[in-house]
């Protein structure tokens, strides 16, 4: 695989968002329509105690994903009420178009005390192309098991012969870390499947082996077909000192499949790195892969977690 | 109505001698009958900590099986640990209910996490004991019950139960928080959920009991016995604010079902309700029916919810 950079798509600060949002572009994921590409991202907005709640705004773009068109200009999904999985925000939101219906399958955040967050997956139905969401339900579509103990999400679904695929993660530890503010989390990628899209089979088993040693955080596992292949992209960093130091930030990683199941990581296959200088040099993340009028593209943000927006790379011939 | 002659109070940390994480509080009373005597589990407290908060552990006392007012075991530990950083069971676990499968003591716990914007959350866990239920070993990190779709949050009190080859859990689901004088207040109701195997739950998916003092009632404790050709529930039930006294506290509710799912609520046929003095005069809530030796007893809590411990009813007759 090789991608070609094109650099920065999309630039927050630009534009006037809703929610009074003007940081943060993060994990675009895109719905394909006839005539143009619309790409949900996660968008912050400070609460009154100055904490971020994040927000779903969207970005459509024309079919070769180079120009902006327009932004969402309403509310896409009320924020969670009281008490709820996903009261402080959500981050971030899958688009998935199946039987004439848009689902959306959400990270929902909600903030603890001991640890910073829980997060769970929420599942929300559009009856208008995609502009704005209802939730199927108040409470989440997957939350922690036994062996799922917490922070499931990071949902990315694929709708084939029937039957619905989610790729997903799940906490595994929470580490005390001299060097971080707080507690910071260890996760890793799943796999989930499902008739319906709301009663899913899971079986707590991480399928990406990690390169990183046991305390690799993986994330954002999102897959696209090839020439009768399965990729998955996602990102992986170091458990701890990941936030300023850019050896220790994210990377994207690479996994190949003929089947949906099994996985072979190779990273050095990716086709895709931090650049020398700009943008995107210390750290790459929440990769999403889609394909609009006969190319693969991929959209990803770049230095701290998406602050100033998304870029997007084709897919080499 | 049932006619309950109150046998008095039972039992009360403050009033022996216990260790520190037993220092007040036994709240959800739920029994296992051994040959000579009664084991009766419960949830007690430490002390607060600095914030005021505190942390429910689970424990046991034996009571002698001819006179339950005797108490002749007590548990040296809590009978499980807390759950570890960031775990849905962190803050404590409260309430637990048993049931014997085997040589096993299998145990349903709520589990119990702090929040930001609202006070817990709380989750089932699910452990197992191969020690008659001194220590009971957890199965896994997190909850075989927590928020879904449609029960978003705070499932909890668990009551487990056979009937047939099938168990059924009877808990309560919250339905929303009413933010209240600096705090939040949870609305729960009571529903239930079978299993063929004690671990996968299929949720009835519709609250059982309908509300009576109003749109916001609490229910709790939703405890249920066979006898006689039908299902009886007993449960506590509340006002959602200003429940912290008499008037808007805790009573005992009651309702038969001849199906588990369906159930005819039925509060003046419970007969038992507070007294006019005493540790029981303010409120009475979680109530454990049980039947012993031909006789049919409910373990309740009195005021403060079980910071004083709870007390012992026996009913005149039969369950009908």
């Amino acid at each position: 695989m090789k991608w070609n950079k094109r650099g920065l798509l999309f630039q927050p600060q630009q534009y006037a968002l809703p929610n009074g949002c003007a940081d943060f572009a993060q994990s675009p994921q895109a719905l394909v329509f006839e005539d143009f590409v619309r790409i949900y991202f996660s968008t912050r907005s400070r609460d009154a105690g100055g904490q971020y709640v994040s927000h779903i705004a969207f970005a459509d773009v024309d079919k070769t994903v180079s120009r902006v068109l327009r932004t969402s200009t309403a509310t896409v999904i009320p924020q969670g009420g009281l008490g709820a999985f996903d009261e402080h925000g959500i981050f971030p939101i899958n688009v998935v178009r199946h039987d004439n219906l848009i689902h959306a399958f959400t990270c929902g955040w909600s903030r603890r005390i001991s640890v910073p967050v829980e997060t769970a997956i929420g599942m929300a139905v559009s009856h208008d192309d995609g502009l704005t969401f209802e939730r199927v339900g108040p409470g989440p579509v997957m939350g922690p098991t036994p062996n799922e103990p917490f922070l499931v999400g990071d949902p990315f679904v694929l709708v084939r012969d029937g039957v619905w695929h989610m790729w997903y993660i799940f906490g595994i530890n929470w580490v005390e870390s001299p060097s971080d503010p707080g507690p910071a989390r260890v996760y890793k990628i799943a796999y989930a499947r499902s008739k319906d899209g709301v009663s899913w089979q899971r079986d707590a088993q991480a399928i990406v082996a990690d390169a990183l040693g046991p305390d690799e955080c993986q994330a954002l596992p999102t897959v696209i077909e090839v020439d009768g292949r399965w990729h998955m992209y996602f990102c992986y960093r170091q458990a701890t000192d990941f936030r300023s130091n850019k050896a220790r930030g994210y990377r994207l990683g690479y996994a190949y499949s003929s089947d949906l199941h099994c996985w072979t990581r190779d990273d050095a296959r990716a086709g895709i790195d931090v650049s020398a200088e700009g943008w995107d040099a210390d750290m790459l993340c929440y990769p999403h892969v889609f394909w609009s009028d006969g190319r693969a593209y991929l959209l990803y943000n770049g230095n701290a977690f998406g602050r100033d927006g998304f870029g997007v790379a084709v897919l080499e011939h | 109505m049932f006619t309950w002659r109150k046998l008095g109070h039972v039992f009360d940390p403050a009033r022996i001698d216990r260790p520190d994480w037993m220092r007040e509080f036994a709240q959800a009373p739920a029994t296992l009958v051994f040959d000579t005597f009664v084991r009766v589990f419960f949830s007690c407290r430490p002390a607060a900590d600095a914030n005021g908060q505190y942390v429910s552990r689970a424990a046991y006392v034996d009571l002698k099986r001819d006179d339950l007012f005797e108490i002749v075991g007590l548990s040296a530990e809590p009978v499980m640990p807390l759950g570890g950083l960031g775990s849905f069971d962190e803050f404590g676990t409260y309430p637990t209910t048993v049931i014997r499968h085997g040589d096993e003591v299998r145990a349903y716990y709520g589990g119990w996490t702090r929040c930001s914007s609202v006070p817990f959350d709380v989750a089932i866990g699910y452990a197992v004991s191969h020690d008659q239920g001194v220590t009971f070993e957890k199965y896994g990190r997190g909850p075989v019950l927590g928020g879904s779709l449609h029960e978003p949050f705070v499932i909890s009190g668990p009551k487990i139960r056979k009937f047939g080859t099938a168990y059924s859990l009877w808990y309560i689901a919250g339905t929303k928080w009413i933010p209240s004088k600096g705090r939040a207040e949870p609305v729960y109701r009571i529903r239930m959920a079978t299993s063929p195997d004690g671990l996968t739950w299929t949720r009835y998916g519709q609250e059982l009991i309908p509300v009576r003092l109003e749109a916001d009632e609490c229910q709790a404790s939703p405890d249920v016995i066979f006898a006689n050709g039908k299902y009886h529930m007993f449960f506590c039930y509340r006002y959602s604010l200003g429940y912290r006294g008499r008037e808007k506290g805790y009573r005992i509710g009651y309702a038969s079902s001849p199906d588990l799912v369906s159930w005819s609520r039925d509060d003046g046929k419970a007969g038992i309700d507070v007294s006019t003095e005493g540790w029981d005069s303010e409120m009475i809530s979680y109530p454990h029916v049980f039947e012993l030796d031909g006789k049919t007893y409910m373990f309740y809590l009195g005021n403060g919810v079980g910071r004083h411990g709870f007390g012992l009813a026996e009913l005149d007759g039969v369950l009908a």
